[in-house]
């Protein structure tokens, strides 16, 4: 693309087929977020190792079978599944030039990373009533370390997807931000990838 | 511009339906997880080689159609990340073994 064109792609409101990667600034931040997925998939990998190997060790705490309750587990699993479709649909009307519909489909992302954010903060509460804390054994330890790690990831996601909607909402929708999007939203699929080893290691093979 | 501009639009209705249709896959492999858990009907040394499968399957769906990642156009991408998955896997089965 030449630099007559890509100022005219800056300046008008229709941006070209995948603006994402229309730029070199762009390809740049998308390589370098995937740089960085990979580097949290081996600390997030290392955290279920050390929680594989912990769980059993719940000292006179609760065990994993006491404490886990499915349809609560069920319910985070589902708003962490959609919010990751509501992204992409995001991303999606970013492609069709359809600003009302990314900035719609985000919103949603946002609000569903809030209520799972709330829904998490219910279940602490819950098993530190039942006696599951972050000193209380290697088992909580490990737990906490894990869940913690990727709530504060959540937490993250949805202060950064806030931002962006604020910034398109101040200054209109423009190239510079199209790579922004793309990259919030591979980061909250990121995160819904490891809510699903979550769900899986730690809760549903904790009830087998 | 004008004649790019049809094709484009179809192309973005077509995978706005692959999208839904591959997040339905990915619902129907969560119900299966959970059932496997919560009802009896897998015998209890199937169930956790199954729900591992499972969840190994839906992040290369997200991986694919979610995150756009394509071997053919990203070879150094999808590089990077396998190389991470192979040593996560690396880390999860040393300590969950040698610990």
């Amino acid at each position: 693309m030449s630099t007559a064109e890509l100022e005219q792609a800056k300046t008008s409101a229709k941006l070209p087929p995948h603006p994402e990667r229309a730029t070199m600034e762009g390809r740049n931040k998308i390589l370098g977020l995937w740089l960085f997925i990979g580097a949290e998939t081996v600390m997030f990998a290392c955290f279920f190792g050390t929680y594989l190997a912990l769980k059993g060790s719940n000292l006179d705490g609760p065990t994993t079978q006491e404490l886990y309750q499915i349809p609560m587990v069920a319910i985070s699993t589902l708003i962490l599944l959609v919010s990751s479709l509501t992204s992409v649909l995001g991303v999606l009307g970013m492609h069709q030039n359809n600003y009302k519909k990314m900035m719609l489909w985000f919103g949603v992302t946002v609000l569903l990373g809030f209520s799972f954010l709330g829904l998490e903060i219910y279940e602490f509460v819950e098993y530190v009533h039942a006696g599951h804390t972050f000193a209380g054994s290697a088992f909580g330890s490990a737990f906490y370390t894990l869940l913690g790690t990727h709530g504060a990831h959540v937490l993250f996601g949805v202060l950064w997807i806030s931002g962006l909607l604020v910034q398109v909402w101040r200054r209109g929708m423009s190239l510079d931000m199209a790579p922004k999007f793309f990259s919030a939203s591979l980061y909250w699929h990121f995160i819904d990838v490891i809510w699903v080893f979550i769900f899986t290691v730690v809760y549903l093979m904790g009830k087998v | 511009m004008e004649q790019a501009k049809p094709q484009q639009e179809s192309q973005a209705t077509e995978s706005d339906a692959k999208h839904l249709a591959s997040f339905a896959v990915m619902i129907v492999l969560t119900a299966i997880a959970f059932a496997a858990v919560t009802m009896d009907i897998v015998p209890p040394a199937m169930v956790v080689p199954l729900i591992i499968g499972l969840a190994a399957i839906q992040v290369m769906m997200q991986f694919f159609t979610f995150m756009h990642l394509d071997f053919k156009k990203h070879r150094i991408t999808v590089t990077f990340i396998f190389t991470g998955l192979l040593f996560g896997v690396i880390c999860v089965v040393a300590l969950k073994y040698l610990v």
